[in-house]
């Protein structure tokens, strides 16, 4: 009953209830979008990757001559593999969270009429599959036969394990065992598929979906050389990352260690993911910012507000106004300039949410995060405005009367 | 309809301890039009502000209505000045945000009376004095005499057992004083029972009877004969 009077007392004060309506829907606005960014990228930085992170570490090395791959890869593998506590090492393309390794645009007929979109290839030998730990969810792991050399980029004809998002990418609904692509100028034929396997860089590289890769069984040589995976016990893994460079080096004194790329897979997501943690927490420090200043905002209007109307809130209590009338008039009156504030906020947070799509190919926010901004602010406003109003509902009468 | 009896009000600080009233006795009845006068100082607002049920009293007692309100808490006392009191100031305590139909049914709402009916007494309230066709006006908007033909108005749409007017003319001026005096006389002369404070002999002399009050005691009475020795003005 009371909301008539709030309306009517607003009107006369509509530059204060505009500006601080005004500081709700920047900040509704700006809530909305960063709690949005906030969880994509926490939901990026716990990607399954599809292998076996905690065992996995890897060793580059780079600046040999191609033409001695051979006798260099089973140098630097045998090194390896006496380095105590290392239970197996292969030689491979790249791992999620390094650096790209093979990567190109596919199509579904060799023409590439159908194109099936930019997916990472991991190329390893016959030790990768086992060693990276790859769950397969149907067909079958590469056999003997299925390792062959590479020939530019990646073996010619060569069987794949693909992942399922892949899959289903290129063929909804369908069996992808048997299936085929093209690309990097050959032919692929689907034998397996896989739950997971992350592209080598996630939410960063020109894949769709962190998820479109393959894994193509290939062997050492020439063409594929100086990035060997290993594995290790979990707990053992900075030990054997440690003694495992030193072991590569002495076995190829004249090759450079990429000293970046060098370590264990879990090393290498928490390096790939710093700046996202940076940035959720950026995000999250001007969240707790703005609802800070706008709580303050609304305090201070309100206490400014109870100050004012001291001899008007004694007249309404002297009218047979009871500490609860008192409290609830605040406590409107609030939530009628939030909720105004909220209702321009979200115009304001879906046109932000489609300037940071224009600006920075973020997708749109969903509309599930305006009734979570909205309800965040109904309830700080109610939370800040309490203090104030319960000091209005402890004027006394007498007290109002007194100044009259 | 009022009957306080060996009421005392004691302010006290740290250091100091001030009666504001005491051994105060008074009995209003009825329909009864009845003034407060005293120098300053001498007890006048505490008594209307305990009688309005703004203030609480030390020691006594106090029955209003048949009621006795001396253990009430400040709910009940809020619900009971509600329905029962109605306030006229000196200052006249519109609530300037508001126009003047809303101002009168502020007290309404607080009553949770229904729509139709608070419409009804507020426009009854309005014509009975004078203001049917400002009722969409701000206080602002209204000469000094209006403003409190209006805060009498919002007393009267309540329909109080008691009305209780602290100096209601002493911001007007003396024809404008004498019109709402007028006014309160015709209310009282519907039934209303009517307590005024007030600084004005000439006032005070057109009530039914006229209560003298010095240093927090009734010191004349006309009702049951009080008559103390007056101090001399100013002194108390």
């Amino acid at each position: 009953m009371q909301i008539r009077f709030v309306l009517a007392a607003l009107r006369k004060h509509r530059l204060a209830t505009f500006l601080i309506a005004l500081q709700i829907s920047l900040a509704c606005a700006v809530l909305c979008n960063a709690c949005f960014l906030i969880v994509q990228q926490v939901h990026a930085m716990r990607i399954d990757s599809g292998v076996d992170e905690a065992r996995l570490g890897t060793v580059k090395l780079s600046g040999f001559d191609p033409k001695s791959a051979n006798d260099f890869n089973a140098r630097v593998v045998d090194a390896l593999r006496h380095v105590d506590g290392v239970q197996s090492v292969s030689v491979i393309s790249g791992v999620p969270f390094g650096e790209p390794g093979v990567r190109a645009g596919i199509g579904l007929d060799p023409d590439y009429k159908q194109f099936g979109g930019v997916i990472d290839f991991y190329l390893g030998d016959d030790h990768a599959a086992h060693d990276f730990g790859l769950h397969l969810i149907s067909g079958r792991m590469p056999s003997p036969d299925d390792y062959m050399p590479v020939t530019k980029f990646v073996p010619s004809n060569a069987p794949v394990l693909i992942t399922r998002t892949l899959a289903e990418h290129l063929w909804p609904g369908q069996n992808p065992l048997g299936k085929q692509f093209w690309g990097l100028d050959t032919q692929f034929r689907v034998i397996g598929v896989l739950d997971h396997l992350s592209v080598s860089q996630p939410g960063g590289s020109e894949a769709k979906d962190p998820d479109w890769s393959v894994f193509v069984p290939a062997i050492a040589g020439p063409n594929l050389a100086g990035k060997y995976l290993i594995r290790a016990q979990p707990n053992d893994m900075p030990r054997v990352m440690r003694e495992a460079r030193e072991a590569a080096l002495k076995a190829a004194p004249d090759a450079v260690l990429d000293t970046d790329q060098s370590h264990s897979l879990s090393r290498l997501r928490h390096s790939y993911f710093e700046s996202a943690r940076v940035m959720v927490k950026l995000l999250a420090g001007v969240v707790v910012a703005l609802l800070g200043t706008t709580a303050l905002g609304i305090v201070g209007l309100a206490s400014f507000w109870v100050t004012q109307r001291r001899k008007q809130i004694g007249t309404r209590r002297a009218l047979g106004a009871t500490r609860g009338d008192i409290l609830r008039y605040f406590q409107i009156e609030n939530f009628i300039i939030v909720s105004f504030g909220i209702l321009l906020g979200m115009l304001l947070a879906y046109g932000l949410s489609l300037e940071l799509m224009r600006s920075y190919e973020v997708p749109r926010l969903p509309f599930g995060y305006m009734p979570i901004g909205a309800a965040a602010l109904w309830i700080l406003g109610q939370l800040a405005v309490l203090v104030p109003a319960l000091r209005a509902s402890a004027i006394t009468p007498v007290e109002a009367i007194r100044t009259l | 309809m009022l009957e306080m009896r060996d009421m005392s009000k004691i302010f006290r600080t740290e250091q100091v301890e001030t009666h504001a009233l005491r051994s105060f006795d008074l009995h209003v009845r009825e329909g009864e039009f009845v003034t407060v006068t005293g120098p300053s100082g001498s007890g006048k607002t505490t008594f209307l502000n305990i009688a309005g049920l703004l203030d609480t009293f030390s020691t006594g007692a106090y029955v209003l209505d048949g009621q006795d309100v001396s253990d009430l808490d400040d709910y009940a006392r809020s619900k009971l000045r509600n329905r029962k009191i109605g306030f006229i100031f000196q200052g006249f305590n519109l609530l300037p945000d508001l126009n003047l139909f809303d101002n009168l049914d502020v007290p309404l709402c607080y009553r949770r009376l229904k729509r139709a009916e608070r419409h009804q007494r507020i426009n009854d309230a309005l014509a009975r004095v004078g203001l049917a066709s400002r009722m969409k006006h701000y206080p602002s908007q209204l000469s000094g005499g209006q403003q409190q033909r209006a805060a009498i108005a919002r007393a009267l749409a309540g329909h109080p057992r008691l009305l209780l007017a602290d100096e209601p003319t002493g911001n007007l001026d003396s024809q404008m004083a004498l019109e709402v005096m007028d006014l309160l006389q015709d209310i009282n002369r519907a039934g209303s029972t009517i307590v005024m404070v007030t600084h004005d002999p000439n006032l005070a002399s057109r009530a039914q009877r006229n209560v003298h009050i010095v240093d927090g005691r009734v010191a004349e009475d006309p009702a049951d004969g009080t008559i103390r020795p007056r101090p001399v003005e100013g002194t108390a």
